[in-house]
Formats: structure tokens, C-alpha cells, sequence
């Protein structure tokens, strides 16, 4: 099956469980095993944290939307973050050291071992940040 | 997210309900820390939590390095399947106390 939806939101922490609201309906309609969806769903409500969390840090009360779109094509699934927040620099991404136990940090982590691939592209007029999700399922 | 505190001698028990995201876990370190912060035995019982992202994951960190900073600990009960999951991706089950 192949399917294409998308989705914005308020950039609010409060948006949280909207997004995973979403990320699970359209799972639901791919009908993926339980555990795999809880994955996706995870990598999925990551991503967008860290949009709140690192692209509006400083910032509160945010009008900003991020739009999230999901998409499976021959089994090639593909999730797209587009937002309007401070430009992010790829090379200064990096998760703590699993060893280093302390609060935070592992959002990242959880991103890395749940999809094959996170690249930010620069193909966007509208947004500043283009964070794009792939996963072979 | 919705919590229960029940009292049994030195040893508190935190019954945490719903999702555990970044929007609500000020209000759930609210909760757990001042309880550690006295000393007492704390056990969070996560049989209700259905979801946990990093943010959760990072209050039972901040809790347990808390209870170590005071001479107690936190104890995490009744782990839910995708939670226990959330747990071991993040290498942390020989880390907090799970029973």
C-alpha cells in the first residue's frame, strides 16, 4: 500500500500528542506490526521535540507552524519535518554517550536506531528546516 | 498524564497514568523529586503508562540519580511492554532499579 499524508502543527509542546495521534492513524491504515509502529511513532514524536525543544529554544508562545508529512512508497517509508526555527547545523548533532547516564540527549539516539537514515536537506523555500526520515519497511 | 501517591511506612509509591512526553514531565518531576528529596524509598509503578519518549526516560534518570544523591532509591514497577522497550533502547535496564 502505498499512501501520502501531511499534517501541521502548533510548535508547542502541547502538540506532542497530536503528532503521535496522527503518526499512529496513518500506521493504523499501513496496518504494521504493533512494535513497529510504536518505533515510528516514537522516531516520529522525537523529531518534532527536538524542533520545540532545540529549533524554538528561547522562544515561547510560538504562532510557527511545523508540518509533518508521511509517506510509503514500495515499501520505502519516508517522513519529512519542515519548520520555520533556527536553522540547524547538522555537524553539531550529536546524542550523548550512552555510558554518560544523565538526563537528556538521547532523543537523537532514539531517531538513529529506529530509522535507516536522517538527513536535513536544503530544498525548501518555505521552510528553514527540512529534516527527512527514511526507513525501508 | 495523572498521578496517585499512596504512603506504606518509608517507601512511597508513585503511580504515574497516561503519556509520559516532554509537555508533562515538569509536572511529573514535581511530583517524584520532592518525595525522593526526603529521604523516602519511592516506587514508580508504570503499569498505566502506555507511551515514554526521551523525556520520560530522562525523569527516571534524573529520579534515580536524586535517590542516589540522598541515600534512598526508586524503584520502577510494573513496566509496561513499550515502555520496557523505551527503556532497554536507551541501555538503562542495568541502570534503574526494575522489578
Amino acid at each position: 500500500m502505498n499512501i501520502e499524508e501531511s499534517k501541521d502543527f502548533l510548535v508547542s509542546t502541547a502538540s506532542l500528542k497530536e503528532v503521535r495521534v496522527f503518526s499512529r492513524e496513518v500506521f493504523e491504515k499501513l496496518k504494521l506490526e504493533q512494535d513497529l509502529k510504536d518505533e515510528l511513532v516514537l522516531a516520529i514524536a522525537e523529531a518534532a521535540q527536538n524542533i520545540v525543544k532545540h529549533g524554538y529554544k528561547d522562544i515561547e508562545n510560538t504562532n510557527d507552524r511545523m508540518e509533518i508529512k508521511i509517506s510509503l512508497k514500495d515499501g520505502d517509508l519516508e517522513i519529512g519535518f519542515f519548520d520555520k526555527g533556527k536553522p540547524v547545523i547538522p555537524e553539531n548533532i550529536q546524542h550523548r554517550k550512552l555510558d554518560d547516564i544523565k538526563p537528556g540527549g538521547l532523543g537523537t539516539f532514539f531517531i538513529k536506531q529506529i530509522m535507516d537514515d536522517a538527513v536535513f536537506k536544503k530544498d525548501q523555500q518555505k521552510w528553514v528546516n527540512h529534516l527527512v526520515l527514511t526507513k525501508k519497511i | 498524564m495523572s498521578y496517585k501517591v499512596t504512603e506504606d511506612g518509608n517507601i512511597s509509591t508513585v503511580y504515574l497514568n497516561g503519556e509520559i512526553d516532554m509537555d508533562v514531565t515538569e509536572k511529573a518531576k514535581e511530583v517524584i523529586l520532592p518525595i525522593v528529596e526526603t529521604g523516602k524509598e519511592v516506587h514508580l509503578n508504570l503499569k498505566d503508562v502506555s507511551y515514554m519518549d526521551s523525556s520520560g526516560i530522562s525523569v527516571l534518570i534524573e529520579s534515580h540519580q536524586k535517590a542516589l544523591e540522598n541515600n534512598t532509591k526508586v524503584v520502577v514497577k510494573e513496566v509496561s511492554k513499550s515502555v520496557l522497550k523505551v527503556i532497554m533502547m536507551a541501555k538503562l535496564e542495568q541502570i534503574l532499579n526494575l522489578e
